[in-house]
């Protein structure tokens, strides 16, 4: 417990430091830059501040987060699904892990264009590319636990009874999860890239990924560096916040 | 109830573990396999719980065959078959639950027999922050909570500290007097098995031929087992330890 504490602060403390190395860095590019290629960091917080009173900044965040929040939902539920079946399943799991292996590879960016076609201009290409990003390698990560699931748990949980159904609750689906916990982070690591860079090309409504575009097209440096910034702050507020909180949550039994 | 094994053969692949074996164990009887790593006896076992299937042979229990696991015949592991993500409560309580009890009167009966093997105070604790022979206990308590007919050990206590392993010897031999189930002990603990059983049964090398059966009869016992010395002498003999080795001056001049 006490050791955890002290990691705890070692690791906040590391993260302040990160943050004012890249801020004094940047700084340090302004200084030499002239002010319309690269602004100060203070006048880059006064912008953010000034998003930060405006309706419209939040109208983009809210439109960024409920694609992203689909997206990133229903690639974690299929790719649960398909993790768990596929790992069960001695037949077929060398084959959908090298299809898997191949598709990933691919950036997911690379669908837009395919699915702009498909699905017309609108939400659904953007929240698709950012569900196809997250998709595999949370498929993976479970596929890869539930292979790796104790021979012992199975058998024991067979002895006393348990159906298919209880099986997959009771023991596949808890024993996996710290793998998923941690494919779901890198899962969410893809989805953000791919949600960013999808609002970026689509350009459809209010978004951090577009309004960052339309910055750069304007040529407006500070609305350049805000944007990055705020992108910046999301990430790591939802993956060291919000998904360390749950994954602490989850995996409360180890932290004892 | 009574198990049958008639002209049972296993084999997996080339390797034949067990040739052609035959015996009946009487409903209510504990019986003791004892033998060299390897050669078989573990695979009896976990036919008898169903886990396994014979090459050839039939095998019954209470007349029936025995095709899947049933909670009627329960195993006990040698370890880690507790599920380290669930309290000692819970694992105690999923027995039941498996066999579709409700939660409350699971949770209810777990704790009583948590407390049947004195682990009262101990319900919400995970297996890893409790003593190996505690998650013993619990793994006893988590076999009798569905009241099996045949229990099914698989050297329970092998992985324990000499003194932990005579205390759980005599929980279990309690457990074993008030619930009579008909038992089936793997061990590689000649003490052990002539403490616990009625009858043992001295396995060889691969493929498993019986060598000896000494009959005990029911008789109550205690850990002093001078009375079974001879027989003692005569299983370690068979088993291939020279007995006769060492004369008590020869281990003394060792000693010295």
């Amino acid at each position: 417990m006490n050791n955890s504490q002290t990691t705890g602060v070692a690791s906040k403390r590391a993260y302040v430091a990160a943050i004012a190395i890249i801020l004094f860095f940047w700084q340090v590019a302004a200084w030499f830059l002239p002010d319309f290629l690269m602004p100060d960091v203070p006048v880059a917080l006064q912008r953010l501040w000034e998003e930060l009173n405006s309706g419209e900044f939040y109208e983009g965040l809210g439109n960024s987060m409920s694609r992203l929040g689909i997206g990133y939902g229903a690639a974690l539920f299929f790719g649960i699904i398909l993790g768990l079946v596929g790992g069960t399943l001695d037949m077929v799991r060398s084959t959908l892990k090298a299809a898997i292996i191949i598709l990933q590879s691919i950036p997911s960016i690379a669908w837009v264009p395919l699915f702009l076609i498909l699905m017309g201009f609108g939400n659904m290409p953007i929240i698709v590319v950012v569900a196809i990003g997250a998709f595999f390698p949370t498929a993976l990560s479970v596929m890869n636990a539930t292979e790796s699931v104790e021979k012992v748990h199975i058998s024991a949980a067979r002895v006393m009874g348990a159906s298919k159904m209880q099986m997959l609750k009771r023991v596949y689906f808890p024993a996996v999860t710290p793998e998923l916990i941690t494919g779901a982070q890198l899962a969410f690591g893809n989805a953000w890239r791919a949600l960013i860079s999808a609002e970026m090309i689509v350009g459809f409504s209010a978004g951090l990924g577009k309004s960052l575009a339309y910055s750069g097209e304007i040529a407006d440096m500070t609305g350049v560096m805000t944007n990055i910034l705020v992108i910046a702050i999301l990430a790591a507020v939802i993956d060291q916040v919000i998904l360390e909180r749950i994954k602490h949550r989850l995996l409360r039994y180890q932290y004892l | 109830m009574e198990l049958q094994f008639s002209q049972v053969t296993k084999s997996f692949g080339d390797l034949n573990v067990i040739k052609q074996f035959d015996t009946t164990i009487r409903n209510g009887e504990i019986v003791a396999l004892v033998g060299p790593s390897g050669c078989g006896k573990s695979t009896l076992l976990h036919m008898l719980a169903g886990l396994q299937q014979p090459t050839s042979g039939t095998l019954t229990a209470g007349g029936a065959s025995v095709a899947k696991p049933s909670p009627e015949r329960t195993l006990v592991f040698q370890e880690h078959a507790l599920y380290p993500w669930m309290t000692l409560l819970d694992n105690v309580a999923l027995a039941l639950e498996f066999q579709d009890k409700p939660r409350k009167t699971s949770l209810a009966e777990a704790r009583k027999w948590l407390s049947r093997v004195k682990l009262e105070g101990f319900e919400d604790y995970y297996p890893h922050q409790v003593s190996g022979g505690m998650r013993q206990r619990c793994a006893l308590a988590r076999a009798f909570i569905a009241r099996p007919k045949v229990l099914l050990l698989d050297e329970p206590f092998g992985a324990l500290d000499a003194l932990t392993r005579m205390t759980l010897q005599s929980v279990l031999k309690d457990l074993i007097e008030e619930e009579r189930p008909t038992v089936v002990l793997v061990t590689h603990d000649v003490d052990e098995a002539l403490y616990l059983a009625d009858r043992v049964m001295v396995f060889s090398q691969r493929p498993a031929t019986v060598l000896r059966e000494v009959e005990l009869g029911h008789i109550p016992k205690t850990h002093d087992l001078t009375a079974f010395a001879d027989v003692r002498l005569e299983v370690l003999h068979l088993l291939g330890i020279d007995t006769d080795e060492h004369t008590p001056a020869d281990s003394q001049g060792e000693t010295a």
